[in-house]
């Protein structure tokens, strides 16, 4: 289709029309990265320069100061720490639950399996909003577990699990069934079959799972803002940044929370370079497919 | 003996066993098909299930979060909501907010997708810089936008100042006038991208062939859009309104961080009005979070009905186009 297009002459009118759309593009694109480009920018300036503010997001004198500032007095240190095992937590519970998941929907028949089925996906589109966080804030202090970030890492990844379980299953049903019975000839069991056969022809449906599940435990805000009222050693980034915001004088601390913004949105911002194809590809896969 | 079996023979014997494998096939397993199961299901009773059916167990008690203080007032909470002009009027805010978000970012998620189905060089770039704001997490674009709309030091108002669209900076946040337009530019910035990867996905199953002879009748770039891609993209679109619809009355993470419904309650949507019922940092007594079940629910019955009205409507669009 590419060798077509390119074959398609254009006249002068056209191309004139083409280069000011195209510069319309890049125009939008600066207006869209803009914000980031500001923050990330601001983090360099020193707390005068940015409470003087202005129209110029370039940094007159460059500091590095406030990352060391936010890593060692405002705790960033331990907040990055905690957001790394929040989303790894979440993404590698994502995806043993919904891979073993998918498997069982689309390959084993058992009765009651529809409805257990339909309710997955009837939850998927009941929001009742935060209300929710409230039975299981106070499930995780009966249970003791709220003094670590495990009822986070659990509860996201309970929250989220349907999407997921729903792209699997698709994808598991298009693995040719025939795959499954050599191997149940060869001697494998259920799970082995799983193990050794399914797993491995997943490896593009579980690396968009991991991207999406990687990024949204790596965002996740209320979840954790509400499990870490009262413990600030649990607080992952986007809790953390929020906390300083509200913390008084706010105003005072502008340099900290430009760089502690900077660290929270600049690995995702990696990740989604590296892997934008995933990132796009699952979203689209979810929902117009589905 | 089997090995002296007549090769004629054979074929009265062969049959039964592929039939014989599939049953086998199907009968093992199932321990292990339910334990491989067992954690979504545990997961699903948990963060789903319970969650719900607890909502209606607190309908109708006063609960403040200390067990020892929930009391059962029938059908106080819903006296008290019908009363509640500020339940009613953060309401009112919600559906002014998923307009206003609705009317922007729909056309601009749908003329962008347009433009980058041009193949322009570097369409794939544009496509990924119009995407990413939506890998950022809704609490640090709020917090982004805080700093951008501060009145005194923020870089917006220096920008409008420096080029003299406006004299004295805009309170973008601190006016109840403007702010709901703070709310909206951010909610727009952060979402749209997702809306326009819908449309670029479904542009590209609309075939070039449709577009080639529309180029040989002679028919210019609008006509092209209205009287083509737009009939063609109608499915994806209705997808699409139907999950900004939603997706619209269910935010209030980013509107927290940006203005916490305020100023005054100018920005304050229905959950988050709920939020602060439920976990707000006030007093104990403050909480109300029976009073606050009963509102999720009218809240997700509102949600639920604007689904509705929405899929009604579309039928009606459909019969009539």
């Amino acid at each position: 289709m590419a060798k077509n297009r390119a074959q398609i002459v254009y006249s002068p009118r056209q191309k004139v029309g083409r280069a000011i759309l195209w510069l319309f593009l890049l125009i939008f694109a600066i207006l869209v990265i803009f914000p980031v480009l500001y923050i990330i920018l601001g983090s360099f300036k020193d707390n005068q320069e940015l409470l003087l503010g202005g129209s110029n997001i370039f940094p007159t004198t460059f500091v590095t100061k406030n990352y060391a500032d936010a890593w060692s007095q405002a705790n960033f240190a331990v907040y990055t720490k905690n957001s790394l095992f929040l989303a790894f937590g979440v993404m590698i519970l994502s995806l043993i639950i919904s891979s073993m998941a998918g498997y069982v929907f689309s390959r084993k028949e058992f009765p009651g399996k529809e409805i257990i089925y339909s309710i997955f996906v009837a939850f998927m589109f009941i929001n009742v909003g935060s209300v929710s966080l409230r039975p299981l804030y106070e499930l995780a202090v009966k249970t003791r577990i709220n003094t670590s970030l495990w009822p986070v890492i659990l509860f996201s990844a309970g929250g989220g699990q349907a999407t997921y379980i729903f792209l699997c299953r698709g994808y598991v049903n298009s693995v040719p069934r025939e795959l499954d019975e050599a191997a149940h000839i060869d001697g494998c069991t259920f799970f082995q079959t799983y193990a050794r056969i399914i797993v491995p022809m997943l490896k593009p449906v579980m690396a968009t799972i991991a991207i999406l599940s990687f990024r949204q435990g790596w965002n996740e805000y209320i979840l954790p803002r509400v499990f870490t009222m009262t413990n600030d050693n649990l607080r992952p980034l986007t809790v953390g940044v929020n906390m300083l915001k509200n913390a008084g004088d706010g105003a005072a601390a502008w340099n900290i929370m430009f760089a502690g913004a900077t660290i929270a949105i600049v690995p995702i911002l990696v990740v989604f370079i590296c892997f934008s194809r995933y990132f796009m590809g699952g979203l689209t896969s979810g929902a117009v497919k589905g | 003996m089997s090995q002296k079996v007549d090769p004629q023979l054979r074929p009265t014997t062969r049959p039964p066993r592929p039939v014989d494998k599939r049953m086998r096939l199907k009968e093992s397993g199932t321990v292990a098909a339910w334990v491989m199961l067992a954690p979504a299901l545990i997961f699903l009773v948990v963060c789903s299930i319970y969650p719900f059916l607890w909502i209606f167990r607190y309908v109708l008690y006063n609960y403040d979060g200390i067990p020892a203080h929930t009391r059962f007032t029938g059908m106080r909470n819903l006296n008290t909501m019908m009363a509640d002009t500020k339940f009613w009027g953060s309401v009112v805010t919600t559906f002014q907010y998923a307009f206003w978000k609705l009317i922007f970012i729909i056309p601009i998620a749908l003329i962008m997708a347009v433009l980058l189905n041009q193949k322009l060089r570097g369409s794939s770039f544009f496509r990924g810089v119009y995407f990413m704001p939506t890998v950022i997490s809704s609490s640090i674009s709020g917090m982004i936008f805080t700093f951008i709309f501060a009145t005194g030091n923020g870089v917006l108002n220096g920008i409008l100042q420096a080029c003299g669209l406006i004299g004295v900076p805009v309170g973008w946040l601190t006016d109840p006038k403007v702010a709901m337009a703070a709310v909206i530019i951010m909610s727009v910035w952060a979402g749209f991208g997702n809306y326009m990867l819908y449309f670029v996905t479904g542009m590209t199953s609309i075939s070039e062939d449709v577009y080639e002879s529309s180029r040989i009748d002679g028919a210019n770039g609008i006509q092209t859009f209205f009287y083509i891609t737009l009939p063609m993209l109608a499915p994806v679109l209705k997808v699409v309104l139907m999950l900004a619809i939603t997706g619209a009355f269910k935010d209030y993470e980013a509107i927290m961080v940006l203005t916490n419904g305020g100023p005054g309650s100018s920005t304050n949507v229905m959950f988050l009005y709920i939020y602060n019922l439920i976990f707000g940092t006030g007093s104990n007594a403050a909480r109300q979070i029976g009073y606050g079940a009963l509102l999720s629910l009218v809240a997700a019955v509102i949600v639920g009905a604007v689904t509705i009205v929405y899929n009604i409507v579309a039928k009606k669009l459909d019969d009539v186009v």
